[in-house]
């Protein structure tokens, strides 16, 4: 029955619908969002090791991969988990790298302070990575498949008071860790809201 | 003083480390979670040495890890591998490297001197930082836009190249009081250069000096002493104008305005033109119009289009004795000069006020009202030696030039009629 014969849709059961064109769209954005970011992210990484020299640009570069507090790789298992699991990971990852980013522009700021435009990326990177992580969250709320619980307190935010330095080589390495760790997780982000982004799988 | 030249001896300046945030061991989680890095240690840690010193270094692997020795370690500098020769084992588990003759880092952030097990991953690693301490600054040169502010510039000593990062520090105070102040506007017109946006003191000395600090020492520059009023420069002057005049094809009239900034103090402001034709990269320039704000451009080509611009010397502000500093150049403007079918002549200047004859163009136009004049005139004895023996004539009877003007002797019947006006 067309619209013109008196449909049985009538407005109010239309803006009960409407939420779903309005979450698709929102799905679309920060996946969009997701993409420019995993551009960045590979933009900031080349800059990063060029500053740094030799080895850190060297093809098979693999430093030891430090455990960095709060975050880690996505499990090898990341992919085959539910997709709203995994954009709950991939918030909660995304929540964590805005005070790493800030600890590493603050490295390389005593390390490289005439490096301008790697000071200026990785500003970016965590005011971009917040969004994002905001963005996602919305998703995730639209779906109705919230985070669970309160997120601890990223340690990368209390300064605590330990004696050592840990050296300028760790400081480098611990950089290239945050910035592969940053790359990793905002692709994994995009791969994600593909699966539910119009067009995708889902 | 910094040191000179450096010598073949192992020397490593006896700085601490750099100071890193100390949340950088809280981000990093557990030492020893089951990584490489911490399974050895190098030492020293992030040495700093001059260009040219030797570096005797370890990695030692900690005795804690299984099946941890120094049997088959491997050094890497900047990711190549470094020779084994360099390399001995100084007991179970420590790995000694001799380096001589070190040369500068190749980055900022400092040589990256790794530890290697004997399959490649990475245990440990420094940073060695080789250079040079910074050698004294110099050829410090300020100026004053409008007198509200000084940017000034100056050369790094030995071209800056200590391949260290190096930090440079504008310093000022006035010369009778005052305490120092420390510019804090730099990089505004290149890497050596600092801006004080306000707070100066006009007729009263500064002295104004540059330090240059680096992990191996520090230089300062001699002292610059000047006066704000001695610096002076100013904006280009604003609404330059270039005109025909009337249909004289080899001329054209340049006017402006004042620079605003500083036109109620200009009275003894320079100026200067520059013009080009419109293909060349040429400039002519016209110095020296003094306080004018207009100018004629004389024996330019006719049928010829021409950029102009003009800046802007303040000297003589408040009495200064100065040269004063020229403004940069105004934008350029154009404008072409009428055509003609006769060729033109070449190069120009400015035409003084009064109308004068000069030299160049007067004596062209001349010579062509000659050829007319023989023409169409009955003047069959004019010739253009005739018009340079009346000069000759006029300066000579000084006196009764204004009584005799254009009168010639009839001895030289037929000659120009009177001084060109």
């Amino acid at each position: 029955m067309s619209r013109r014969e008196g449909s049985l849709e009538d407005p109010q059961a239309d803006s009960s619908a409407s939420p779903l064109p309005h979450l698709e769209a929102k799905i679309q954005q920060t996946h969009s969002l997701a993409r420019l970011l995993t551009k960045y992210a590979e933009q900031l990484l080349q800059e990063y090791v060029q500053h740094q020299g030799d080895p850190f640009g060297l093809p098979g570069f693999s430093p030891p991969r430090l455990p960095v507090a709060d975050l880690s790789d996505p499990a090898p298992g990341h992919a085959g988990l539910p997709v709203p699991e995994r954009l709950r990971l991939d918030a909660a990852a995304l929540a964590a790298l805005p005070p790493l980013l800030d600890v590493v522009r603050r490295l390389q700021g005593e390390l490289n302070p005439r490096a301008l435009r790697l000071l200026r990326r990785l500003e970016d990177a965590a005011r971009q990575v917040r969004a994002l992580g905001a963005a996602v969250e919305a998703v995730l709320a639209a779906l109705g498949a919230e985070s669970r619980g309160p997120r601890p307190e990223p340690a990368a935010a209390a300064v605590a008071a330990s004696t050592a330095s840990a050296g300028v080589f760790p400081a480098k390495v611990l950089g290239f860790r945050v910035c592969g760790l940053y790359l990793e997780w905002v692709s994994r982000t995009e791969a994600d809201l593909g699966q539910l982004a119009p067009g995708g799988p889902a | 003083m910094p040191a000179g030249r450096p010598g073949p001896a192992a020397q490593s300046a006896r700085r601490p480390p750099p100071p890193l945030p100390l949340l950088l061991l809280c981000v990093l989680g557990a030492p020893r979670a089951g990584s490489g890095a911490d399974t050895a240690v190098i030492s020293p840690q992030d040495p700093t040495l001059l260009i040219g010193s030797s570096l005797q270094a370890t990695c030692s692997v900690h005795g804690d890890t299984p099946g941890a020795t120094a049997e088959g370690l491997y050094w890497t500098l900047n990711g190549r591998r470094l020779p084994p020769e360099l390399s001995r084992m100084l007991n179970a588990s420590t790995m000694a490297l001799a380096l001589a003759n070190l040369n500068g880092s190749r980055q900022q952030s400092g040589d990256n001197l790794v530890c290697h097990a004997r399959d490649g991953s990475i245990l440990a690693g420094s940073c060695l930082y080789v250079g040079l301490p910074p050698e004294k600054p110099f050829n410090i040169s300020c100026w004053s836009r409008n007198m509200k502010d000084l940017t000034c510039r100056w050369t790094p000593g030995a071209h800056g190249e200590t391949f260290l990062h190096t930090n440079y520090s504008l310093k000022y105070k006035l010369r009778w009081y005052g305490q120092d102040n420390t510019c804090e506007e730099y990089h505004t017109v290149g890497p050596h250069s600092c801006h004080i946006p306000k707070d100066l003191a006009l007729f009263t000395p500064y002295e104004i000096w540059v330090e240059a600090t680096n992990r191996l020492g520090s230089a300062r520059s001699d002292v610059l002493t000047l006066d704000i009023l001695d610096v002076v420069t100013t904006d280009p002057p604003p609404d330059v104008h270039v005109s025909r005049v009337g249909g004289l094809e080899d001329q054209l009239s340049v006017r402006w305005v004042s620079p605003p900034a500083l036109k109620d103090f200009l009275f003894q402001a320079k100026y200067q033109i520059r013009y080009r034709v419109e293909d060349s990269v040429d400039w002519k320039v016209v110095d020296d119009v003094s306080n004018q704000t207009s100018c004629r451009l004389a024996g330019l080509k006719p049928g010829t289009v021409y950029f102009v611009q003009v800046r802007c010397n303040p000297f003589g502000i408040y009495g200064s004795k100065k040269a004063g500093i020229w403004s940069e150049w105004s934008h350029p403007t154009a404008a072409s000069t009428p055509r003609s079918e006769r060729p033109g002549p070449g190069g120009g200047a400015c035409e003084p006020r009064g109308g004068e004859p000069s030299s160049g163009p007067v004596r062209r136009e001349l010579k062509q009202f000659l050829g007319w004049l023989k023409k169409h005139a009955y003047c069959s004895n004019l010739s253009f030696r005739l018009y340079d023996q009346w000069r000759a004539w006029m300066q000579k009877s000084h006196k009764t030039r204004n009584q005799d003007e254009g009168i010639l002797s009839s001895g030289r019947r037929g000659a120009a009629r009177g001084p060109a006006r």
